[in-house]
């Protein structure tokens, strides 16, 4: 229950977001720079979640899993 | 980096199409980019403490990645992931007590593993005037491993594209055939499936930070056991509940860009972590970047964790020594250069990976052998043309 109540807060904290500022088409240009993306290096961040994926217990988050391995 | 139209214009394409990203009208890339990168991984050998008898050295891992992008016609892209790894080394088998009282480790084989995986995936992405919808499917074969995997998703913006919500659905059908089964009474042949669903909620708060926040929730089933451990049986069940937040930041007066995540997890294992990160990504010029990043990780132990083998059990009592099951927590620091010459890129990262109990803020009642250490080394280049 505490979990959805968390869940249900942050929820509406984000939609409420939607009323910050206006950001203008032309006005995004810092935000579109490489260093700005939710993933900067593709490569990097895919080898970094499979050693995570096996090595600790928890995964998933941002992105649906991919296959399985028998890493152990 | 250095300002060049087309990789700037490559740059929005590709966060739209690699994640539910920052709301901006969709288009293929107007570029094609091939990547790759090598990377070795190794694990610290286990201390003589830890491991009384046999041989210390555990996994020693060389990873080959290949990535190549391209548009596809007007409204399409092409995606192409292509992955190689040499694994050889050891892996935890059975734990016992030792002579001071504290868990002991064996690790399988005296004369290790040697094995190799092969993976391929092929994705495809159609824009549209307010969103995207794509797809991928996957293969992955390891000499005792092998996984099949589809996925689809869909985005759409909305409130002046300052919002993107993001929808993902992927399933992998896992087949195992442990190796040398029938000398070491191994499982024959067993499978396990994978099914996930993802929803995400990005905003752009201002004209330098942006927000996201996502749900995930996994379901898997069929057999979830390792068949290399003397004992180990697991529930055929497990739920996967993940809930991230990705913030990102630029630095006007530094030229540089402050990235943190946060997530939150728990699996019906019994398991709780909580993981966060950031990274400063600083520009110097145009051709250098420079990024340190700092990750500390913190996991509760599995509900039938047990950091040593009981073998009076009856075997079919769920129990396991593993110890990624195991409360620990972990951090890792790593540093990251990047140039930039022509439409070349070439990344250099290291990474130190250190587990220990005594980093868990949860209580740790069986604090487990053989926690991972581990350092990582990557040399990346990408050509866009």
């Amino acid at each position: 229950m505490k979990l959805i109540r968390t869940l249900l807060f942050c929820t509406l904290s984000i939609s409420m977001l939607a009323a910050c500022t206006q950001v203008r088409p032309w006005e995004r240009g810092l935000l579109a720079k490489e260093e700005m993306a939710w993933r900067t290096n593709a490569l990097e961040g895919a080898l970094n979640d499979h050693i995570f994926f096996s090595k600790e217990a928890s995964s998933g988050g941002s992105s649906a899993a991919a296959g399985g391995c028998g890493c152990n | 980096m250095k300002a060049r139209p087309s990789r700037s214009l490559l740059a929005i394409s590709t966060t739209a199409l690699a994640l539910p990203g920052i709301a901006i009208a969709d288009a293929p890339p107007v570029n094609s980019s091939l990547s790759y990168q090598v990377s070795n991984y190794k694990e610290d050998d286990l201390s003589r403490e830890e491991s009384p008898f046999g041989d210390l050295g555990r996994y020693d891992i060389d990873v080959h990645q290949f990535q190549f992008i391209s548009p596809l016609g007007r409204n399409f892209s092409l995606q192409v992931d292509a992955n190689y790894e040499d694994i050889s080394g050891a892996s935890p088998w059975f734990t016992t007590i030792g002579p001071s009282g504290s868990p002991i480790v064996s690790l399988s084989g005296a004369s290790g593993i040697e094995d190799s995986r092969g993976e391929l995936s092929v994705g495809t992405r159609y824009y549209l005037e307010n969103g995207s919808i794509g797809g991928n499917i996957g293969y992955s074969e390891e000499n005792d491993y092998r996984a099949t995997y589809g996925g689809i998703n869909a985005e759409r913006h909305f409130n002046n594209d300052l919002t993107t919500v993001s929808v993902s659905l992927s399933y992998s059908s896992d087949d195992i055939f442990p190796t040398d089964a029938e000398i070491f009474n191994r499982v024959i042949s067993e499978d396990k499936s994978s099914t996930s669903a993802v929803v995400s909620i990005s905003q752009i708060i201002n004209q330098v930070s942006t927000f996201q926040t996502a749900f995930s929730i996994t379901e898997q089933s069929g057999f979830l056991t390792d068949p290399y451990k003397l004992i180990d049986t697991r529930p055929d069940n497990k739920t996967q509940i993940a809930w991230s937040n990705s913030y990102r930041r630029y630095i006007r007066g530094s030229d540089a860009a402050w990235h943190v995540n946060y997530r939150f997890y728990h699996d019906d294992f019994g398991v709780t972590s909580h993981t966060a990160d950031m990274s400063w990504h600083q520009n110097f010029g145009n051709t250098i970047q420079v990024i340190p990043m700092l990750r500390y990780y913190n996991q509760s132990a599995a509900d039938f964790f047990t950091n040593v083998d009981d073998f009076s059990r009856p075997a079919t009592d769920f129990q396991s020594s593993d110890y990624r099951l195991s409360a620990f927590g972990a951090i890792s620091a790593g540093l990251t250069v990047k140039t930039t010459v022509g439409d070349w890129d070439a990344t250099l990262t290291g990474e130190r990976y250190l587990a220990d109990e005594k980093y868990s803020a949860f209580n740790v009642s069986q604090p487990s052998a053989a926690l991972i250490r581990y350092f990582r080394v990557s040399l990346g280049l990408d050509f866009s043309f």
